[in-house]
């Protein structure tokens, strides 16, 4: 029930701002700034900075991440860039190149 | 909610700045400010704001757009759709309700013809249309209700249509070439009208 979708076969250029769900299907360069969660499905790319909610990454994101929950990397997921996070789970097959920041 | 797959929602506590382009099919019910290249299709809904030109096969309109709408296939204007802008499509529909300032112009209604007028745009029309809207707005009413919102736009919309209706079936039907030069001088002067009610 996300009530942003960012669908397969669009791109979104520019700055995302949002208190609610976002799902990225599809590709979003610029910035991502959601207060809710965020989930990267596979085949969904980000090259942008995220913040928000819980994080979910099936897909690629290039950029750092800030979250104020935790955030899962699941097989296949690509991430560059530093995370900062309450939690963080990377799943075996997830690649990931960048600092750890949990907050402790 | 099933997300199918090439649908794209922009919800309307979603707010984009800059460009969206793509291939799926777009629903805005948040605010976008920039521009919306797709080519499927697009609806904004009644939630949704969009300032700046956008395009799609079938553009639905149910909220308010400031920038020019071109439909591949069609527009459809619908209650609560406020447009400033032009509009162009092989097919408009305006619904009862519906708010357009602007140059609306359908298929086979003298594409050449209609180019210098549009280009002629930021110095004439502005004087010209305003002046047609008033009368119109203010004739349904001359007993009651200042406050009846809901007439004197409507008014402002049929004269909007009969005007270019008129104008338009004068025209001798030539038609030709892309709009491309009408778009950068429209876009200018609604960017400029952008800044200064802000």
């Amino acid at each position: 029930m996300a009530s942003t979708v960012i669908g397969a076969g669009i791109t979104i250029e520019g700055e995302i701002t949002t208190d609610e769900d976002v799902v990225v299907q599809g590709t979003v360069r610029g910035k991502l700034n959601a207060k809710d969660g965020v989930v990267v499905e596979q085949g969904g790319v980000v090259e942008a900075d995220v913040t928000g909610g819980p994080l979910t990454v099936a897909g690629s994101v290039i950029g750092n991440i800030s979250s104020t929950d935790r955030v899962d990397l699941q097989p296949g997921a690509r991430v560059v860039g530093n995370v900062k996070a309450t939690r963080i789970t990377i799943a075996d097959g997830a690649q990931f190149k960048g600092n750890v920041d949990m907050d402790v | 909610m099933a997300t199918r797959n090439e649908v794209t929602l922009i919800g309307r506590g979603a707010r984009v700045r800059g460009r969206i382009t793509g291939s799926a099919t777009l629903e805005i019910l948040g605010l976008v400010d920039g521009e919306i290249l797709v080519d499927g299709d697009l609806t904004v809904g009644d939630t949704g704001m969009v300032a700046s030109d956008l395009s799609g096969r079938r553009v639905v309109v149910r909220g308010a757009v400031k920038g020019n709408v071109t439909g591949e296939e069609s527009v459809h204007l619908e209650d609560g759709a406020k447009v400033v802008g032009d509009v162009r499509a092989p097919r408009i529909a305006i619904s009862p309700g519906a708010l357009v300032r602007g140059h609306v112009q359908t298929a086979g209604a003298g594409g050449a013809a209609a180019r210098p007028r549009a280009a002629a745009k930021p110095g004439a029309a502005p004087a010209a249309r305003p002046a047609a809207a008033k009368p119109a707005a203010a004739a349904p009413k001359p007993a009651a209700v200042p406050a009846a919102r809901g007439s004197a736009p409507r008014g402002a919309v049929l004269a909007g249509i009969s005007q270019t209706n008129l104008a338009t079936s004068h025209m001798p039907p030539a038609r030709k070439s892309p709009p491309p030069p009408i778009v950068p001088a429209l876009k200018k002067g609604a960017k400029g009208a952008l800044a200064k009610k802000r």
